[in-house]
Order: C-alpha cells, then structure tokens, then sequence
C-alpha cells in the first residue's frame, strides 16, 4: 500500500454506481443551472449580478468530482501487475473501475466548467 | 478531390443567379457576424478533418508494434481527449458573448409579425403611435436598429430573413423578439423555416432594405389610402363578392382583418406571400382557384367569376398604390 | 461430474442429444412462429428492420426525384409531407432502434457465452410488437392516412383536429406501441449483460459490445419515457381535447418540444453507440490485438450517455428560450465532443499498435469514420447557436444529420454485416460485391449530402416540398438527387450480395480469426444451444488467449455442459464479478408472447380509429394474457433446490429479491415507469413557470390538501402492508402474509377512489385550462398504478393459496414489494404536487 493511501478510500467499495458519481454529478449541476436560470428568468425576470447561489452549486459540483476523482486515483494505484487489468482478478477488476472513474471525473470537471461559462459570458435573461 | 470539386461546382452554379435569400449573401449586422463565425468554423473543422485523416492514414500504414501502449494511451489522452476540450473551450468563449442580441433603445422601431397558414401580417409601430398593417412583405431602414416581435396565429412558423439575421420562430402564445440591423439596401426575400401544414414550402415574403430618408417617408405615406381605392368596376366585385369579409383596404368600407391586408396590393413585390409575380393575369388566377398555386390556403376559391370579372378585381388591385 | 468425465466421447454425444432435443425449434407451419430463441427471433427482427430500412429509404427516393429540379410536380405538397414524415420516423422507429435491439439480441447470449438471453418470450413479445406496429404505421401511406407532421411532430399543427387527421393518431399510437417493446428490449438486454454473463468474465473482462449496449439499454429508459409520457398528453388533447399544448387555454406548444427532444437527442446517441460497439468488436480482430485503452471506451460510452441527456435544447435554439438557457446547451453539446473524440482515437491508436488486415468490413469502418467525422465537425458548428440561428431547419442540417447517420450508423451497421454474417449464414459474403458497393454507397453519401451544406446557407429550409428556380439552388439539389440514385444503387448491390449467399459454400469457423466469445459458433453444427457449455473466462479476448479454449467448449469441458431434466437452462452470475449464482429454467416456445403482442395492438390499433369499446376489451384480454403468461411461467418452484453445473459447483435452481433476473426486470421497469412520470410531472412545473399564477389565480376548482393526503396515507398504507407481506411470509407466517396483501389490495382499492376524488369532487373541468387538465392527469396515473398494485397483490394472493409462492421460494412477494417502492414515490410525489404546492407557491 503506498504512502499517505487513506485506508477509508480504499475500502470503499467499488461497484457500478460508485462509477457514474462523477457524470450524475455533472448531470445534477446542469439541471440545477437549468433550473435555477429557468426559474430566475420566469419568474423574477432577471438573476443577481453576483449569482452566489449559482457559483456555490459549481464549487459543491467540482468538489464531489476532484474528491470521486481523487479517491479513484489512489485505487487505480492498488499494487498489482501492469496495465492494462485484463486479468480476472479482483484487484484489476478495482482498477479498471477506479481508472474509468477517475476518467469519467476529467470529463465530469471539464463539462462542469463548460456549463458555468455561459452565467460568466451572457449574463442575463434575454 | 471530390469534395473540392463539389465545392467549386457550388460556387460556379450560385454565381450565375440571384442570391437574395443567402446566409452568406448577406446584408445585415448580424448575419455578418454568424458569417465570419461560419467561415472561421469551416476554416478550423476543415485543419482538424485534415489531421484526423492524416493520422488514421499512418496508423494503418505503421508496422505492428510501432506504437506502444503508454504512447498509444498518450495519443488518446492528447489527441482524443485534452485537444478537443482546448478547442471547444476556445470555441465557447468566442460563441457564448456573440449569443448576446443587440441592445434596444426607446426610439428604435418596432415591427410586429405574425405568421398564419401560410402568409405574414406584418404591423410597424408608427413613430406617433399606432400601427401600420400589411402583409408579406417587410421593409426596414438601413443603418436602425429594429426590433421584430413575433408570434405564431394558429402553428408554429419561423420567420427567417438569411441576409439579414437568424431565424426565429413564432409560436403561438409567445412573442418572441429579434433585434436586428440592415446595413445595404435593396430587395432580398425571407421565408418561413419551421414546418407548417400543407404549403410550408410556399411561405415566404420580400424583405425591402431601404436608406432611412426613403423608410420614413414610405412609412408616413403608407398610412394615406391607395388612389384608386374604392372607385371602379373592379371594387364594385370586390365588395359584391364579399372579398371584403377577409380583406382590408384603407380608405374603404373593407376593414376586416382575417386575410392579408390589400392596402397597397399595387406595390407589392409578389402575390401569394412571395411565390407569384403580381401581374394582373397572375393575381385574376389566384382570385378563381388560390388552391392551385398553394394548397391548403384558407381562402376560398372563386369558380364563379368570370376570367374578365376576376380580371376586373385584379386591375383594381393592381391600381392600389 | 469431474473434469475428467467428459473425456468419454459417449457421454459427449449424449449429452448433445439431450441438449439438442432441448433447444429444437418447433416446425410446422404456424407452429416455427412460436420460437423464442434468440437466434430465430433475433434474425426475425433483423430482417424485418432491414426491410423496414429498405422501405424508408424508397421514400427518400421519391422525395429526391421531386426536388431534383425546382417548382416540380411529381407528387403533391400533401404526398411529399407524408413521404418525409414517415421517411424520418420509420428510419428512426423502425430501423435505427430496433435494429440494434434486433443485432444484440442475436449477439450478446453468444457474446457472453450463455444459451440464450433471460427473457427469451419477452424479446419474442418485443418482435410481434415491432412488427404488428410496423406494418401500421408503414401501411398508412398506402391509405393516403401517413402521419404528414414532420417526425417531430410538432403541435399546434398536429393536435388541432382541425389541420391534421388521422396520420398524427397513427404516428403517436403506433409508435407509442413500438416504444413500449423497445422499452422491453432495454430491460431484457440490462439484465442480460448484468447478470447472464459467464463465469469469471468481470466487468473488466467484459466484450466492448456489452458495455455500449448496458449503456444505450439504460439510455432507453431515461429517454423513451419521456416521448411515451409526451404521447399520452398529445393523445389526450387530440381525443379528449385536454389543452396541454393549446396556448389559447394556457398549454403551451413548447412543452411537446421539450418532451420531444429530451427523448429525441439521446436517441441519436442510442442508434450511434451500438454501430460504434460494432467497430469496437472487428477493429481488435483487424489489428490482431486486443483493444488499446478499454477503460476510455467504457469512459466514453457513459460520458456520452450522460452527456447526451443535456442537448436536448439544441434543437430549440430558434424557440425564443432566454439565452442562458441556450447557453447552457450549447456548452453541453461542445462537451459531448470530447467522449466521441476519445472513441475515434482509441480505434485509431488500436490500429497504429497492431498489424492492419484490410478486409471489407474494415474497409466499410473506415469509410463511416471519415462520413462520420464530417457530420461531428457539422455538429460543433450547429452547436455554436448563433450559426445554429442560420442553419437550423435548412439543408444544413439534413446535411449534418445524415453524415452523422449514415457515418455513425447505417454504414458501421454495413461493416457489421459483412463481418458478423459468417456467424450467422456460415457463409462469407462476396468482397468483390462489397467494395463495390462501399465505393458506392461511400461516393454516394458525398455527393448526396455535401452539396445540401451550400443548399441550406443558400436558403432552403427543410421540410419544403419545392423550390423557386429564382433561388439557384437547382444545380446543387440535381447533383444531390443524382448522388442519392448512386447511393441507392449501392445498397442494391448489398441486397444483391445477400441474395446470392444461399448459392456458396459454407466456409470456416471464425473467419476472421477473432478472439471474442461470439465466434464459437461452428457453421458446421446445426445446434440452437448458444453455446455446448458455459466457460470459465479469464481474458478479454478468450480465444486467442486461454489455452485449448474452443477445444475445451466443444468438449463441454465447463459448465452446464448437459440438460438432463430436459429443460432450457443458462447461468445466472452476479453483477461485478460474474460469480456463479444460480441456474434459471428458460421460457420455451409459446404462442403468448405473438398473442399478448397482438391483443396490446390492438388496444393501440383500435384507440386509433376511436373504437373505444374494442380496444378496452382488448385491454382485458392484454391483462388476462399477461397474467396467464407469467402465471405459467415465471417462478416456477423447481424439482430440486439444486443443480451441479460441473467441477464440484452446485447452484440453486430458484433465486429471490436481488439475485434474480425477475427482480432485475421488475426494477429496470420501474425505472422508466418513474421516468415517464417525471415528465409529466415536469410538466406540471413547466405550466407553473409558464403562468405568473399557477393555479391559476380565477380558477375556483382545486383539488384541495384532504382529498390528496387521504389518498397519500391510503397508498401509504397499502406500501406498508405489502413490505408487511413480504417479512411475514419470509418469517413463515403464511396466514398473516395473505391478510396483509388482501388488506393491501383492500387499501389500493379505495386509493383509487381517493386519488381521483380530490379534481372529481372539486368538479375541475380538464377541458377549460390546462391546470385542471394537469392535475387529472397526474391524480389519473397515479389513480392507475393504485389499479395496478390491486391486481399484483391480487395475484400474488392467489399464487400464495395456489402453492405457487411459499416461504421460500418468494419471488413474487418480493417482484411487487419492488413495485410499490415506487408506487409510494410515485403517489408522495403526486399528492404532494396537487395537494400542497399550491399553498406553497
């Protein structure tokens, strides 16, 4: 086991929902911007100029990614043999979900950002 | 080589005709600047194509083993993953603040366009207050921003002038605007684009591009009635045959809003919203069987005119201008 | 039973009789019609979506012809209107969807080495549906009745009696009924991929093919819902003239929209991912090696499934939508990019490690590669709104949607043919024939499509019938039409290709000499078994890697190498370690799938044509059907508890709550039960945002808090008792459990009552706005599934007094115990939503 591996993200068991964390992450935070920006406009007809409410979701949304990503990250490093975890054995099976997490979460993060540009860029309800 | 020659094909067979519904012809602000957009996003999908096909063509061609797997996972991670995300991200940041519509002032002139099964009526908000009516055929002045407020009477339609901005439907029980700025006059042609029942395909209208000076004065003389408006035989069969019930003409007893407006049927540009040229043999036709130039229209046909009495109302109309 | 047992070639031969005589299909004429294996049923659906493709694409031609020179008058506005309209929906209905559903059917019991799926009578009731709603929709435009909406069928134009007829019943009933067997086809392909896989083949190990389809069979439950619930909502203004799209009595047209596309984006990528799962299957076998980077293939898959659920507004971009919606859309569907960029590049880098044999499936993956790369540049661009403002609704986009399905779709689904035919015909097809026709097809897709790029920024919109010559635009769309004739040619040659392989000889086993699962399938032998035994796997590619492997099959030297009870049997494994879990007696041959198919059309059929008595009668027999079906066939306490399936393995033959496949299905329905009524209950919330008041502030008529929470606590109540049932009849107290679900049924019964009497009593009339018309419908749906829980508790009653359900062998309790989870989700959401979000807003 390597250095400074918490033992808590290693027993965290690994199954198929643990892998899509990150992207129903990414799909709670689109609604929530959705939302948010559809229920500001309609109803209020305009969004605050600083929008906290809407950049707390982001930074709650990316925290969950980096920590699904970081705790994928130290299990895709189990000891075991070489990539690419093609045996059947449980420790390539940890691995391959830990690395498809751990990439979903990079595709998670960057779909996050991508969706907070819009409030950044346009700004308004028209 | 193919694609190219296609391309070169396009541009030969464009040159030789009128281009005034063209998204790349263009006359207006807005549509200028989606084309620049356009260009530079052809310009960039056509450098990626090329290294995609470029890069598929060594990876056939290298010997087994060539790559190995960390650069193979590296060339996934580069090229199929961390590139694209640098180049959407550049795209985003150049298409997100050019969403923004123009800003509106109070002065700023005000067209309302409704689209019906399958024509446009079309009110200017007059500078003193008021609205002018017509129907398929929009004018703007040149060099002012205007603003398109657009709804749909009974579909869904989408108005779309190519030349001068992107499209916007009209929904009904929406208003939806369009804030939009023509910079060349002159005569371009717009049309419908969401699917709307039978002639869909034969809905369109003439947009006119006209010098500011041009677009007040028409607009102040639209509001006097035609000269020839409630005189003659052709009126007398206008009223007799209850054309009257759908159609308006200012200046006379015909003020029903139902059908497209006739005011000024001698200066329009087309007959049948944008599909006919208005000649008086052309617009008699229309009178008897309007099914036959454009099915599914909501006016009736009139068999029982005779050729020279459908010819008289068309004479007439022809005369309001 | 040893290893070493099946050194003896007698016991061999006999345990291959005895299998053999197991998995006979029935013969005779009417009788071969009853087959649920999935190699007969699977070719069924293949051929039937083939021809369905066939048809669509004669349409094209026609409309092709049409537009081949401007103001033409080949066929009218009103043929023309029906042509695209079917044109579109049955590429999309009736090719494209069942198509894949109808491949993985055929392909994933062989490619996870079991006898067959779990389900087989269910992917049978899957085909009878697709067919029966096939031919309906398909056969109404030799009636002149074809829907003429556009695929989208956007209303006003088509939920107003007035401007539309009977096609918009048609396309709405009959699709809804193709919908709900592709909604079956999802559970059956999830359960198979997550439970039916052999022993030791992880989720690591698992066939690319395998996870594309987990994926897209999950993305049909999230996105055909939503359609269904829209389809429900459109038929009820069209018969009922309920004004949820009506602006006049504030509906609104843009929630069809909204609906549409939430279900209408997805599909997209859940016809793409599956002819991508082709090229993941032969790009390994063409570069002799195993695939580089199977973790970015399964990132990929999910990203783009998630992805692709926040897209649907790119299609709305000239709605009027505030711009910060659009935004968000249109980030989403730059993102999205990044998934299918990882895929192309991961078949890239697999064919730069490895040594390239090119072969005509390769050449037709190439070849839909480079279409379909084109189509993915389009589709930044159209992602880009302000562009999107030009393009959208013209030939642009018939330019960009087209490269992306014949790229992404029709053309990898050509790549499979030519490389999966060996396995089914035994025969390979003519590679002479094959580039000849990929040169076609490939040439033709370019000069049909590209030109439509410059036809659209040209100025013609979609959807036209003609074109004014004053546009110039005739010379583009001539070289287009010219284009689609090569196009169609070349498919003829594929036809022609097909036509003429009965005529060869029957060639070798494995071909292409792939590693994967699929290819022991031995031309050779006639058997129907799937597979002589279930193997123990150990690698990705099992047949290039584990020693002796196609040997040691043959010889069932695995698992399951015998049926001595003479009965159809495949291996149930658990979800992430594909541990041997337990046995499951498969569904034989049976006229109750064609019959339940045919009676559920007809409730469909018959709404069509406002029969409303015949199609509740057929309602009924659907019902007594179902219930006969599962009565006889499903739970079945077994002869023994157990079955060794060699080496020293012993498996129980009957599994509860969530080991069993049963449990699974139940589960996975749900899910898109739930999902469906999400979006009606989106629905609600839509009108909310729509109205400043809502309820509206001079609409007397409300259902009022009592009524709604009394029904809350009845459904409540019911919930209670059925988990109630469940723990008694677990503890033995069969007694106790039986009153409880009597009660529970008791319970439901008047939820029923106290569902609708909330908008009934309140005297809300779902004709006046689109308040009271939303309120019944949420109260009407829940009030329905209130029905439902009466007959499931009614039946397992019954299936407990029968003997059918004991304290051990407790499926149904614990199937319906997962159903009234939801009901009880489903009725706080309800009640909550009428009863007390008025006060609260």
């Amino acid at each position: 086991m390597k250095r400074g591996l918490p033992g808590w993200a290693l027993r965290l068991r690994v199954t198929l929902w643990t892998l899509i964390v990150p992207p129903t992450t990414w799909a709670a935070h689109f609604l929530f911007a959705y939302l948010w920006a559809a229920i500001n406009c309609a109803k209020v007809g305009q969004f605050a100029t600083f929008p906290w409410l809407f950049v707390g979701g982001t930074v709650a949304a990316l925290l969950v990614i980096l920590a699904s990503g970081w705790i994928a990250w130290h299990q895709s490093r189990v000891p075991g043999d070489a990539p690419p975890h093609e045996e059947s054995t449980d420790v390539d099976r940890l691995r391959f979900l830990a690395k498809s997490t751990l990439l979903l979460s990079g595709l998670s993060f960057v779909a996050v950002i991508f969706t907070a540009l819009p409030v950044v860029f346009i700004g308004d309800c028209r | 080589m193919r694609r190219i020659g296609a391309s070169l094909a396009a541009s030969a067979l464009l040159s030789a005709c009128n281009r005034h519904q063209s998204a790349l012809a263009t006359f207006g602000a807005e549509a200028t600047n989606i084309r620049t957009i356009t260009i530079a996003l052809v310009v960039g999908a056509a450098v990626i194509a090329a290294i995609m096909i470029g890069v598929y063509w060594r990876a056939v061609r290298a010997p087994e083993g060539q790559l190995t797997h960390k650069q193979g996972m590296r060339l996934v991670l580069w090229l199929g993953g961390i590139g694209p995300a640098i180049v959407l991200t550049v795209i985003l940041i150049f298409a997100l603040p050019a969403m923004r519509p123009r800003v509106t002032g109070a002065g700023d002139l005000t067209i309302h366009v409704e689209g019906e099964q399958f024509w446009w009526r079309v009110g200017y908000e007059r500078p003193g207050g008021g609205v002018l009516v017509s129907a398929n055929e929009v004018r703007v002045p040149v060099g002012r921003t205007v603003a398109f407020e657009l709804t749909g009477r009974d579909v869904i339609h989408s108005f779309w002038i190519p030349g001068l901005a992107g499209k916007m439907d009209m929904i009904p029980g929406r208003t939806n605007s369009l804030v939009v700025r023509a910079d060349k006059a002159g005569r371009y042609r717009g049309v419908c684009t969401e699917f709307c029942g039978l002639s869909h395909a034969l809905m369109a209208f003439d947009v006119v591009a006209m010098e500011p000076a041009a677009f007040d004065a028409w607009l102040a003389g639209q509001a006097r009635p035609a000269a020839g408006a409630g005189q003659g035989e052709g009126e007398r069969l206008f009223a007799a045959n209850g054309c009257g019930g759908c159609h308006a003409i200012r200046g006379t007893e015909h003020n029903s809003r139902i059908g497209p407006d006739l005011s000024r049927y001698g200066e329009r540009l087309t007959l049948g919203a944008g599909i006919l040229p208005p000649t008086v043999e052309r617009t008699a036709q229309f009178i008897r069987a309007p099914q036959e130039a454009k099915p599914g229209v909501r006016m009736p046909a009139y068999p029982q005119l005779s050729n020279q009495e459908a010819r008289a109302i068309a004479v007439y109309l022809k005369g309001l201008k | 039973m040893s290893l070493h047992a099946q050194d003896d070639p007698e016991l061999r031969a006999a345990q291959e009789a005895r299998l053999r005589e197991v998995w006979k299909p029935p013969s005779g004429l009417f009788l071969r019609w009853t087959d649920t294996n999935n190699d007969r049923v699977g070719v069924w659906y293949t051929l039937t979506a083939f021809g369905f493709m066939l048809f669509a694409g004669v349409l094209a031609m026609i409309m092709r012809t049409q537009l081949a020179v401007p103001d033409n008058d080949l066929v009218s506005a009103n043929t023309f209107n029906q042509l695209f309209t079917l044109h579109g929906s049955m590429m999309m209905f009736l090719f494209a969807v069942p198509m894949f559903e109808a491949v993985s059917i055929i392909l994933l019991p062989q490619l996870l080495g079991a006898r067959d799926l779990p389900f087989p009578r269910l992917s049978a009731f899957g085909y009878w549906s697709f067919l029966l709603g096939g031919v309906f929709v398909a056969g109404s435009i030799f009636f002149n009745e074809a829907p003429d909406g556009g695929w989208f069928m956007y209303p006003p134009l088509t939920t107003r009696t007035d401007l539309s007829g009977l096609g918009a019943d048609i396309w709405m009933l009959g699709l809804s009924f193709i919908e709900v067997s592709s909604v079956a086809a999802a559970v059956e392909l999830i359960v198979g991929v997550l439970k039916c896989r052999p022993p030791g083949m992880r989720l690591n190990l698992m066939p690319l093919y395998a996870w594309y389809i987990l994926v897209v069979a999950v993305m049909i439950l999230f996105a055909f819902p939503p359609l269904i619930a829209g389809d429900l909502l459109f038929e009820m203004e069209r018969l009922l003239n309920w004004p949820f799209f009506d602006a006049s009595r504030g509906g609104d047209p843009l929630l069809w929209q909204h609906l549409f596309w939430i279900f209408g984006h997805p599909e997209v990528y859940i016809i793409f991912l599956p002819s991508i799962a082709l090229f993941a299957m032969l790009v390994p076998t063409f570069a002799k090696r195993h695939l580089l980077g199977y973790p970015w293939i399964v990132l990929a898959a999910v990203g783009t499934a998630f992805l692709s659920f926040g897209l649907w507004v790119h299609h709305m971009f000239t709605t009027g939508l505030p711009k910060i919606s659009l935004a968000f859309f249109s980030a989403a569907s730059e993102a999205v990019v990044i998934p299918t960029g990882v895929q192309i590049f991961v078949f890239i880098a697999t064919l730069w490690a490895g040594r390239v044999t090119w072969s005509t499936p390769l050449l037709y993956a190439t070849g839909s590669l480079a279409i379909f790369v084109i189509g993915g540049l389009t589709g930044v661009m159209v992602a880009v709104a302000p562009f999107d403002w030009q393009a959208h609704d013209t030939y642009f986009v018939v330019a960009h949607l087209h490269y992306v399905l014949i790229g992404g779709t029709l053309m990898p689904l050509f790549a499979g043919l030519y490389y999966y035919w060996p396995l089914i015909t035994g025969k390979k097809l003519s590679d002479r024939l094959g580039r000849i026709a990929f040169w076609m097809l490939f040439a033709g897709a370019n000069i049909t499509f590209f030109p439509m790029h410059f036809s659209g920024l040209e100025g013609m919109p979609r959807r036209v019938f003609t074109y004014p010559a004053e546009l110039g635009i005739g010379g583009l769309n001539l070289v287009s039409t010219l284009g689609a004739y090569l196009f169609a040619a070349g498919v003829a040659v594929v036809c022609l290709d097909l036509a003429l392989s009965p005529r060869r000889k029957t060639g070798a086993r494995n071909p292409w000499g792939a590693g994967t699962l699929e290819w022991l399938e031995d031309p050779a032998d006639d058997a129907h078994w799937g597979v002589r035994c279930v193997p123990l796997i150990s690698s990705r590619y099992p047949i290039w890697d584990q020693k002796d492997f196609v040997k040691k099959v043959d010889e069932g030297r695995f698992f399951l190498p015998d049926a001595e009870e003479g009965r159809r049997e495949t291996i149930i494994t658990s979800v992430l370690d594909a541990r041997p879990v337990s046995v499951i007696r498969l569904g034989t041959p049976s006229f109750k799938p064609m019959l339940t198919a045919i009676a559920l059309g007809g409730v469909f059929i018959l709404t069509t044509f406002h029969l409303y008595w015949a199609a509740l009668a057929c309602a009924f027999a659907t019902l007594f059907m179902v219930l006969l079906w599962l009565w006889t066939g499903t739970a079945e306490i077994p002869e023994k508890e157990c079955k060794p399936i060699g080496h020293g393995i012993k498996l129980p033959l009957y599994v509860s709550g969530a080991k069993a496949p049963g449990w699974w299905a139940m589960f996975i329905t749900m899910m898109a039960d739930a999902t469906a009524f999400s979006g009606l209950v989106f629905g609600y919330f839509f009108f909310w945002t729509r109205h400043p008041d809502f309820p509206p502030a001079d609409m007397a008529a409300a259902p009022g808090a009592f009524w709604p929470m009394v029904a809350l606590a009845v459904a409540l109540v019911s919930w209670t008792l059925t988990v109630a049932a469940r723990q008694l009849n677990a503890a033995g107290s069969v007694g106790a459990a039986r009153m409880a679900l009597a009660a529970g049924a008791a319970f439901s019964a008047y939820g029923v009552y106290a569902g609708l009497a909330g908008p009934w009593l309140s005297g809300m009339d779902p004709e006046a706005h689109v308040y009271p018309a939303i309120v019944w419908t949420l109260a009407i749906w829940t009030a329905a599934h209130s029905g439902v829980a009466i007959i499931m508790q009614g039946y397992t009653l019954a299936r407990s007094i029968a003997g059918r359900m004991t304290p051990k062998y407790d499926a149904d309790v614990r199937n319906i115990t997962v159903y009234m989870h939801f009901f009880a989700l489903t009725a706080i959401v309800t009640y909550a939503t009428i009863g007390l979000f008025p006060g609260v807003s």
